[in-house]
Formats: structure tokens, C-alpha cells, sequence
């Protein structure tokens, strides 16, 4: 824990600001320092997670989409960002919080790639959902089954092979076949994907990396939620 | 199919493609570059069609062309696609389209321009000099028996059969079917006096009249890419030739999973992927042996290696099961067939031994790199790395090796690279940058000297760079490091934009010019982008992490010797690919480029018989680990992103690599550091 600044000394946009920076360089532990600080002033765990963490992450994943943080350094400020979730989570169910969202996520059956999906999935977080990560290898029944048990607002599906990819028409196909593709937004991912491909199988959008993927949720949302006319 | 001289009917459109001048009609709503596949010209395609590569550009001239009678117009192709719309975002297309993205809705004259051409290959796989026993799985022996009399019912089969078991000791041998409609005439011209080529000493391939020599057998390496060839005597062991021409399935495909899913996907497309690698082989065998002055008819056996995906589609075995987990082979084992089984078109009754495959992604290739480079028989630990779309690395010694396969993606090979291209005549292949005025110097394929910038106005055209290829972008981005012209995370440094006009912004990211406008074959310059080496980093770092893997399963912390092998890797710098952390830490001088070692594999395999043994023992005996499913995987490749690595150390580099830096405190698009600022303004408070 740094002890080189004292944050009770800072004014709260200061604080809020400093949250932002720090999460930006991946420091967790003066993240949830700064967390605390906040939540003793008595503001609700919702502005801090929305005006300070939630913000933070934006500039992370737009620095990320540019180049200028790679993976590493987004790694860092989603492990930032889960500290201070720590935190913050327990007492935005209290409080009954409005919620962002909840996402399920999953590496497609025959492919057993999942960098690329951990780091939207950590993204995803970043941006305040709540992410169900079902991991490698998942067949259509095993998202189904989750969405029945997480009521999912978004349905992200990863693959890196040209041959497992259209494993992820069969899914959509499922969706709708069960009476639950109109309950989810469905994002596509993967190397060899591209907007074309979504298409056909007729998913929501493409998105070319997690920075797109939390950009496009967060809009897709607020358009089906009716806050955003397309 | 195409008629070049037919009349168009109402459905149907008029195309031709310059500079080629090939010209056809297709059906109306034909994608373009199917139809200029059809019309024989080849264009560069790395996706295999899916608007991914965007390596397929075209232009479409307007206006009248009497000599072809067409009269060319851009919306007589389908409307530009999202893909395109958003490439054309970011780039200067200059009104191309991309011949995949586009489908005929009317008649057009396009220009392919040169970058788009798919060009002739510069194969890298010469033979070996190194020395095996030659012990062949076919060899002639020299019989003579009596003329048959009247009264004696045998036939003439058994005769010789009898023949070779009283002079040679030779039992049990059975006769080739194809040898039997010949073998009559061949006992009277040689009046009984034959030369029977065996297999094995169990089955005769081949009977000759009188006293003959000569026997001949040819080893293959089919790549994706590349298919390479060996025509070996099989008497003195000698390489009387070596070829090599592009795989022809490429047209279906770059990539190994592009040619899984079109097999997959077109009811035609196995049998078109059999046929075309096929065909590739037995041309190659042809020239090969033209070339010595031998013909096809006397080639006798064939040893073939190749990747999982390659070696079922030669045997006419849908490659469906390779294309997802758990990756399940047909067959695995070393395979003994005939050449013609699989539709080679040699002698008819040559032989063909298919080495043994290890796991799903690594194949009878690995193999012959294993039997060429035999780690199995060292004492010290050796790394081979063959670098490709799909990465295979073997680490061991005679105690114990592992191999593992890691998917680096096609960066190494110039896709998704800003002006990355395949290694071809006029492409970018070695890079220096001087340390201190940040100035380039390059070599281009096919050009021997050294170009400066500014220093060569006078280049003819062809000597012109029209891209950067693998290993110029690895050279180029280790200098960029060493120069301190960007951090070891991979970005660019602000302070470097001050030393050099060659570093510009485009807003809050950075570019490298290293090709000025002035030296390239298309007019604008080439540029080394954040996101390219963003693209390397995640490439080299699947490489380092699958190698790290090994190298923490094996117990090791270092390797003792580093072996690169095939075409790419014996083109790439060793220093630096160690700079850039494609390979870990290791004495320079004992990291070492082998070219085509699986060629030479399948080449020993063909000298020597007890080599296709230890190739089968070994196939079972190393240990295949699945990289992927390794819980530490992740933490490997995040670690292996940075140059040269976050953590592990590089003492042979210690002299050259940049002072360590732990953050990039100006590169990041001027960011206040608000944390450091904060503390510097509260310190001078308390002073004051």
C-alpha cells in the first residue's frame, strides 16, 4: 500500500480522478484504499463504481483498442478493477443498485482457445457486468442452460479456428429454436471472424477486440433498452 | 467452366484481368476472385476468400475497351461490403475492391495490381550434406534360370520365384500384379537372364531383362505452403535433384483450417483438395526427374511426410475431425501402401511409406524433423522450433522429449500486418536500424545490396520494395527495440518522434517509415504500425509460452542448443529472434537455422529402412503436451509479450539489449500521472 499520498486529503473529483489513474497503471491496492475513502464520504456504491471504476476502465479499454496498452497492462487493471469490485459488490446488492447487466461467455465446442475470450470477459467486468465465464469446449446446451440460470442480457461466443466457428450458428439456431434469442444480445469474436460471418449466423455484431466488444455491449443495451434510438 | 470465346448469354458477364489479358465469361453474380481463379490467374489470397486478409485488392477500370469487347464500369460488381467500408476507414484504398468481397453483376476489365499478384515462391529447401547409411527399402538382384522345356508345367513366375530363392536365399516373395502383364516378355529378351527389383525382400516391384542399374526414389515434404522434393539414387544415397513449387490447394486457402473448412464445407471440396496436391506431387516428380535425365517409370519408392490436415487429405480422408477439439487422427501409424494407391504416377508397381503422425496438430513432419535432427540421441537439451501458421516446438534430449504445437497465427508470414506480404521477390527480408539517427537500411529479396534511404534513386523498378515479409518484420522490430525507438512493452516511445522525422502520430499512435515512397513498387510507403507489432508480440509470445511450457515440464531452465527449422526459419536472424523473445536465452552461436529439416527427414526415411523404424518408435515414444489446456498457459503468453520477456532473463544479450526500463513514462499519448503528480505537489506542500 502506498503511503505517499494522503487521499483523506484529497477532494472527492480529485479522488474519483485518482481512482482512474490507478486504475489505469493496474494498482489494486490503492484502488480499494481510494474505494473505501470514497464510500466513508458517503457516496453510494454506485457512483463510485459508475463515476470512478467503471470510468477508469473506459480509458483502459480505449487505450487498449489504439494500442497504446496491450494485454498485459489490461490484465493489471482488471485485476485493479476485481479489487475494488470486491468491495463494492456485497453493498450494491444491499442498496439495490440498479444493474448493468450480467454476460455469459464461452469459447465455442471443438476449440480450446481462451485467452482472447478471459480478456473480453475481464473487460466485460470492467465495465461493471456481472460475467458467467463457462470456459472452453461449450456445446449449445450448456449456454442454454445457462441463460435459463443467469438471465443473461448478453451472450459472447469466442472461436479461433475456421472450423469451430460456425459451431456458433448452431448455437443462435438453438437460441431461437428455444424461444430465447430475443432475451439476449449475442457478440461474436475470434481471429478469424469478421462482421460478414456474423451476419450469416445471424448474431447481433462482430467485435474485433474486447475494447469493441464493451463499446458495442454497452450500446446494444441501451438501444434494447430503450435509452438510445438507433 | 469458361469459354474464352463464347458469347455472353443474358446471365452471364465478360471479364478480363490485365495485366494477364486472360479473359473468359462467367455466370452473372460469379465472385471475382472465383472467376479469376477459373481464368488461371492467381491472385494473393490468405483467407481463402472470407474479406479477412484484404491481400486480394483490384482495380476496376472504367470505360470501353474495344480489344476486349467490354465495357467496364465499378457498379458492374456488387455493392462495396461492411468490410470494405471500415477497411476503407482506415486505409487509402484508391477506389480498389476486394476481389472476394465482390460478386459480377455486369462486365468488367480489372487490374490486378502487382502487390495483389500471388507470386512465384522462393523456396528455401536445399538438401543437406549430412551422411546416413544407405540401407533402401528396395534394391535389384541379378538372376538367371533355364529356358522353360516342354513338360515342364510351372509357370514362369514360379520359375523365377524358385530362381531367387536357390541363388539368393529369397522366400515367400510374392509378385506385383502390374509386373505380371510384362514378365514373359522380359524373361525372353533378357534370355532368362533378369534383373527383379524387391521391396523388402518380400514382394518384386519390377523385372528388367539382362543386367540392369538404376534405381531411383523420391522423399516429399508436402507443406501448406510448399511441397518440396528429393530424387535420391537409392544406391549411392546421392540427391540428384531437388524441387520444390507452391502447393497448389492454396488457391482454397492459406491456412491449414481454411482448407479443414472448404473440405468441410463444398461436397467438391476433398476430392478438389486430393486432386490439387496431387497433381502438385506428381508434377514436382516430373521435373525432378527430367532434371537428372531419369523418367517417372523409374522411381520405385516414395517416402511422403507431411501436417495431419495434409497428409489425410493425400489419402483422400476428410480432414473434418482436425478441424475441432479433441483433434482425432483417422490413423496415426506409419502406413506401407502403393504410390498408385494415392494416384502417383510412377512406375506402376512403386512403393510408398507414409511416416507415422504424433497428435492432431503435429504430424509425420515433426517426425522426419525429429529423425533429421535427432534429439533423441543427445545428450544435451535441444529446442527445435519449426515456425509456421502453426508453430510446432520440440524440446529434449536422449532422455526424454516433448513437442507441443502453438498457434501463432499467420503474422510470421506477413497477414495481418499493415505491408506484410509472403517471402517473394521485392518483400522486405533484413532490416538495420542505426542507433543513433534512427535510420533504416534494408535488403530486399532479389536484390543483393544493402538500399539507404536516398541512396539509391536510381533502383529498377523491380528492385523496388513492395512489402515486408517475416523475417524483415521481425528484424525490423527487434532494431526498433534496440534503437529505443520503443519500449519492452511494445510501444512506441513519444522521445522517439524528436530524433527522427521516420516515427510520425496519427493522433495518439505511432508509426515507423521504414520504406520511403520513393523506393517501393506501389508508390506510398511502408510503414511499421503499433498494431503490427502489437501482431508479433502476440504471435512470438504463443511461440515462447508453448516453448516455456516444455522447457518447465522437462525440468530445464535453459536449453543448450537452439535448432530453427523450415523456410522461414532459416531465414530468420538468431539474434534477433532472441532480442525479440522468440526463442529463449542461448549461446549465439549454438542457435542454428537447418532449412527444410522434415524434407531431409523424409529423405534419410527413403536411405534408410531403420530409420522408418526409429520413426515409429519415436512417433509413440515422445510426449505430446496440449499447450492450450495447461493452466499456466495464460500466464506464459502474458509474460512472453514483452521484449524480450517480462521475467526471464537474457544473459547472451546483456551486452545489446536497452537499459531496462520498467514503464514507458512518455508514450503514453502524454497521460498526466496523476498518482506522481499528486505526490510531487503534497511533498513541496509539507517543505514549504
Amino acid at each position: 500500500m502506498s503511503e505517499d499520498i494522503d487521499i483523506t486529503q484529497l477532494e472527492t473529483p480529485e479522488l474519483l480522478e485518482l481512482i482512474q489513474d490507478d486504475l489505469y497503471d493496474g494498482l489494486a491496492e490503492e484502488v480499494m484504499a481510494s474505494v473505501n475513502e470514497l464510500l466513508s464520504r458517503g457516496l453510494t456504491p454506485y457512483d463510485v463504481l459508475t463515476r470512478g471504476l467503471v470510468a477508469g476502465m473506459d480509458v483502459v479499454g480505449v487505450d487498449f483498442r489504439d494500442g497504446i496498452l496491450f494485454v498485459p497492462e489490461v490484465l493489471m487493471a482488471a485485476k485493479a478493477m476485481k479489487g475494488g469490485m470486491q468491495i463494492l459488490r456485497p453493498l450494491l446488492a444491499e442498496t439495490g443498485a440498479p444493474q448493468i447487466g450480467t454476460m455469459v461467455i464461452g469459447t465455442v465446442k471443438g476449440d480450446i482457445h481462451d485467452i482472447g475470450k478471459n480478456l473480453v470477459a475481464m473487460m466485460m467486468e470492467g465495465a461493471g457486468f456481472t460475467v458467467v465465464n463457462l470456459g472452453i469446449n461449450v456445446d449449445a446446451d450448456t449456454f442454454i442452460k445457462a441463460i435459463h440460470e443467469h438471465e443473461p442480457v448478453i451472450l459472447g461466443m469466442s472461436a479461433l479456428l475456421t472450423t469451430t466457428m460456425p459451431y456458433m450458428g448452431v448455437v443462435i439456431r438453438t437460441l431461437k429454436e428455444q424461444a430465447l434469442r430475443d432475451k439476449v444480445i449475442v457478440l461474436v469474436g475470434g481471429a478469424p471472424l469478421n462482421e460478414a460471418f456474423a451476419e450469416d449466423i445471424e448474431a447481433d455484431a462482430y467485435c474485433r477486440d474486447a475494447a469493441v466488444a464493451v463499446e458495442t455491449a454497452k450500446k446494444m443495451l441501451a438501444i434494447k433498452r430503450g435509452e438510445m434510438t438507433v | 467452366m469458361v469459354l474464352i470465346e463464347k458469347k455472353p448469354g443474358l446471365d452471364e458477364c465478360k471479364i478480363a484481368l490485365m495485366p494477364s489479358g486472360r479473359r473468359g465469361v462467367v455466370p452473372r453474380g460469379t465472385n471475382l476472385l472465383k472467376a479469376a481463379q477459373e481464368l488461371g490467374v492467381e491472385l494473393e489470397s490468405i483467407c481463402g476468400g472470407r474479406q479477412t486478409c484484404m491481400k486480394c485488392q483490384v482495380v476496376v477500370e472504367q470505360g470501353q475497351f474495344p480489344k476486349h469487347g467490354i465495357l467496364s464500369d465499378a457498379a458492374h460488381l456488387t455493392p462495396l461490403t461492411a468490410q470494405e467500408i471500415e477497411y476503407g476507414l482506415n486505409q487509402r484504398t484508391d477506389g480498389r475492391r476486394l476481389a472476394c468481397a465482390a460478386e459480377l453483376t455486369g462486365d468488367v476489365l480489372v487490374s490486378v495490381p502487382e502487390e495483389s499478384q500471388a507470386h512465384k515462391q522462393i523456396i528455401a529447401k536445399a538438401a543437406s550434406d549430412r551422411v546416413i547409411d544407405i540401407d533402401p527399402a528396395v534394391r535389384q538382384v541379378f538372376v538367371q534360370m533355364a529356358p522353360p522345356e516342354l513338360g515342364d508345367s510351372q509357370g514362369d513366375w514360379e520359375r523365377l520365384s524358385e530362381a531367387l530363392q536357390s541363388q539368393w536365399g529369397l522366400a515367400d516373395l510374392r509378385i506385383d500384379i502390374r509386373v505380371l502383364p510384362d514378365l514373359q516378355a522380359a524373361l525372353r529378351e533378357g534370355d532368362y537372364s533378369v534383373t527383379v527389383t524387391l521391396w523388402r525382400d518380400r514382394e518384386v516391384l519390377r523385372v528388367q531383362p539382362g543386367y540392369q542399374e538404376g534405381i531411383y526414389g523420391l522423399a516429399y515434404d508436402v507443406g501448406s505452403t510448399t511441397v518440396a522434393a528429393h530424387l535420391c539414387d537409392l544406391r549411392s544415397g546421392a540427391v540428384l535433384a531437388t524441387q520444390a513449387a507452391m502447393n497448389t490447394q492454396v488457391r482454397y486457402g492459406e491456412d491449414l483450417m481454411s482448407r479443414v473448412s472448404y473440405a468441410t464445407s463444398d461436397p467438391q471440396g476433398l476430392a478438389r483438395l486430393n486432386r490439387a496436391v496431387i497433381r502438385t506431387i506428381n508434377d514436382l516428380a516430373e521435373k525432378a526427374a527430367a532434371s537428372c535425365g531419369v523418367t517417372v517409370e523409374d522411381i520405385l519408392d516414395v517416402v511422403i511426410v507431411g501436417n495431419p490436415v495434409m497428409h489425410h487429405i493425400l489419402l483422400g480422408i476428410d480432414p473434418v475431425e482436425l478441424g475441432a477439439a479433441p483433434f482425432a487422427l483417422a490413423v496415426s501409424s506409419a502406413l506401407d501402401l502403393k504410390a498408385r494407391d494415392i494416384g502417383l504416377t510412377l512406375h506402376p508397381a512403386a512403393r510408398l511409406h507414409m511416416l507415422p503422425l504424433i497428435a492432431g496438430h503435429v504430424g509425420a513432419d515433426n517426425v522426419a524433423v525429429q529423425i533429421a535432427e535427432a534429439p533423441h540421441e543427445q545428450d544435451e537439451n535441444v529446442l527445435i522450433v519449426d515456425v509456421g501458421t502453426n508453430a510446432e516446438i520440440v524440446v529434449g534430449s536422449r532422455q526424454r522429449v516433448l513437442v507441443a504445437s502453438s498457434p501463432t497465427g499467420p503474422a510470421f508470414e506477413g497477414a495481418q500486418i499493415t505491408h506484410g506480404q509472403r517471402a517473394a521477390p521485392g518483400a522486405v527480408e533484413r532490416v538495420r536500424i542505426d542507433s543513433q539517427t534512427l535510420e533504416p537500411r534494408i535488403r530486399l529479396i532479389g536484390h543483393e545490396e544493402w538500399i539507404v534511404p536516398g541512396g539509391a534513386d536510381d533502383l529498377p523498378p523491380e528492385s523496388r520494395a513492395t512489402g515486408i515479409c517475416g523475417s524483415g518484420i521481425i528484424e525490423a522490430i527487434a532494431e526498433m527495440y534496440l534503437s529505443g525507438m520503443i519500449d519492452p512493452g511494445g510501444l512506441f516511445l513519444e522521445s522517439a518522434a524528436g530524433r527522427t522525422r521516420r516515427v510520425r502520430y496519427l493522433g495518439r499512435t505511432a508509426e515507423y517509415v521504414l520504406v520511403d515512397e520513393a523506393l517501393t513498387a506501389t508508390g506510398s510507403a511502408i510503414v511499421i504500425t503499433q498494431n503490427d507489432i502489437r501482431a508479433i508480440q502476440l504471435a512470438k509470445a504463443a511461440l515462447y509460452a508453448g516453448t516455456k511450457l516444455l522447457m518447465v515440464h522437462l525440468g530445464v531452465e535453459t536449453v543448450d542448443r537452439i535448432v530453427l527449422a523450415g523456410a522461414f526459419g532459416s531465414f530468420i536472424s538468431p539474434l534477433h529472434a532472441m532480442v525479440l523473445g522468440l526463442i529463449p536465452d542461448c549461446e549465439l552461436e549454438r542457435v542454428v537455422a537447418v532449412g527444410n529439416a522434415a524434407g531431409d527427414g523424409a529423405r534419410f526415411a527413403l536411405l534408410n529402412l531403420g530409420l522408418r523404424e526409429q520413426a515409429a518408435w519415436l512417433a509413440g515414444w515422445v510426449e505430446h503436451i496440449s499447450t492450450p489446456l495447461e493452466s499456466s498457459f495464460q500466464d506464459e503468453f502474458v509474460a512472453a509479450l514483452n521484449l524480450p520477456h517480462l521475467k526471464d532473463r537474457f544473459p547472451h544479450l546483456e551486452h545489446i539489449l536497452p537499459p531496462h526500463v520498467d514503464v514507458n513514462e512518455d508514450g503514453r499519448g502524454g497521460r498526466s500521472r496523476l498518482r506522481s503528480r499528486l505526490k510531487a505537489q503534497q511533498a513541496s506542500l509539507e517543505e514549504s
